[in-house]
């Protein structure tokens, strides 16, 4: 669907109420809905493949990426340095960003058939050389911000593909109805974005769930930092342990959650408890993780029937039931979701 | 007669504490002006809009930002503000005790 200025999610919702003081706005939405849109030019390209002995050819949606060069000033969107197609510029930031834009691209694309941030093919935006010395990546709501780094703890936030798809999720997440960025819902914002971050990466290297690192951010450390990465879903709290930094505060269990109002009330503190449920869900089904426990994650997100405010107990019953949608109520996949979201203390252990 | 040794009812000292980013990392500055650049930092502070409320920043791992103005041990004035917050007397006043903050060997 071509994006208008009032997202298909939203008109979805208000189509749908039954309220009577919003009949006339659901009227006008259900009209809007039913209307063609106006064409959009999408970017579609030729994949070939070998299967066993047989070459497969494959169309399908292609990225729009778009990057930009902010020369180390707090200034977006900076200098547009390369579109889709263009050469590769020999800048290391600006052509890891364009290719880790497009491995997410294509870890979306396969493994959710999701065209973009947007779904609906719109251009991935990024800007790389933000600010001076700058110690962060973010999205600000449109595109994907990349700081250099300071050298003495982080040397550059566009070597780990995790680190890139955990900005695109955010955009994904955002385009989805959104969960607010406080508490639990922000944690879990958090947790879908390593979440994806963790699957683009695996999708790229073609891992197995029992043989992935389940890091997010490795690589982008300085070398004297005692420590392989940002945050580890397979082991919260484990990820460093530096005589500056401290020590890793991720807590992989209800028990451990942690109280606090910096980070938006610990939003990426908190997230290690779904991020280690993810994980748990992921290695009980084995096999590619995107492909049952991912998928999953993703109908939760995008069913247009999570509240922007959900705290873990509202999003694990979420994915309990996006679980039994897929694959039916006695599935060994909602027994697997189930175990991971008792196995960190947000449901009762049926077991126990 | 002054007392030497007792904290001037003039002096006081800036805590500024970033916290989120992707990282998640808090990071904490804490200075106290010299004297000659007092006149200017409580210029700054003054200025700054110490009421108005957080607003959050549009996206996600913005950096959220604690301001605190500390005169012995009392807070006078303490703020919580997004990431897009800081700029004008806030962003100057943030540089001010940066600069100022005495980096540690490996200072991050």
């Amino acid at each position: 669907m071509t994006p208008g200025i009032v997202p298909p999610f939203l008109l979805d919702r208000l189509a749908q109420t039954d309220d009577p003081r919003l009949a006339r706005a659901a009227a006008a939405a259900r009209k809007t809905l039913a209307l063609p849109r106006p064409p959009r030019p999408t970017r579609t390209r030729l994949r070939l493949s070998i299967e066993g002995d047989a070459l497969v050819a494959e169309t399908g949606p292609a990225p729009d990426r778009i990057i930009s060069d902010a020369a180390n000033t707090e200034n977006l969107p900076g200098r547009r340095v390369r579109s889709e197609d263009d050469a590769p510029t020999g800048d290391g930031a600006v052509d890891e960003a364009y290719d880790g834009l497009g491995e997410t691209y294509d870890f979306f694309w396969d493994a959710f058939g999701r065209d973009g941030i947007d779904a609906a093919g719109g251009s991935l935006l990024a800007t790389v050389h933000y600010g001076d010395d700058y110690d962060n990546a973010f999205w600000n709501g449109e595109r994907m911000v990349f700081g250099d780094g300071d050298g003495d703890v982080f040397v550059g936030f566009t070597r780990s593909l995790s680190v890139i798809a955990h900005e695109l999720g955010h955009g994904v997440t955002e385009a989805s109805g959104g969960l607010e960025y406080q508490g639990q819902s922000g944690a879990l914002n958090e947790s879908l974005s390593d979440v994806f971050g963790a699957l683009a990466e695996q999708h790229h290297g073609r891992q197995r769930a029992d043989e992935a690192t389940w890091l997010i951010g490795a690589g982008i450390f300085a070398p004297d930092v005692q420590g392989e990465a940002l945050r580890s879903m397979k082991a919260p709290g484990t990820a460093y342990d530096d005589d500056v930094l401290g020590k890793d505060p991720q807590p992989g269990h209800m028990r451990d959650y942690v109280e606090t109002t910096d980070d938006n009330g610990g939003v990426h503190i908190n997230s290690g408890i779904p991020n280690r449920a993810f994980y748990l869900a992921a290695t009980a089904l084995g096999g590619f993780a995107w492909e049952r426990a991912g998928l999953i994650w993703y109908r939760t997100l995008t069913a247009g029937t999570l509240a922007p405010t959900a705290d873990f107990r509202a999003f694990a019953a979420a994915t309990l039931a996006a679980a039994a949608t897929e694959y039916g109520e006695e599935s060994e996949e909602v027994a697997a979701v189930r175990a991971a979201w008792a196995g960190v203390g947000v449901e009762e252990d049926a077991a126990a | 007669m002054p007392q030497p040794d007792s904290p001037s009812p003039e002096r006081f000292v800036v805590i500024v504490v970033r916290s989120g980013g992707i990282a998640g990392l808090s990071k904490q500055w804490r200075a106290e002006p010299d004297p000659e650049r007092a006149p200017r930092w409580r210029e700054l502070v003054e200025s700054c809009p110490w009421d108005a409320a957080a607003t959050a920043s549009p996206g996600a791992d913005r950096y959220q930002w604690r301001i605190e103005v500390h005169r012995g041990d009392t807070a006078v004035h303490r703020a919580r503000l997004g990431d897009a917050q800081i700029e004008g007397p806030w962003r100057a006043l943030v540089d001010e005790v940066r600069h100022a903050a005495s980096p540690s060997p490996r200072e991050r």
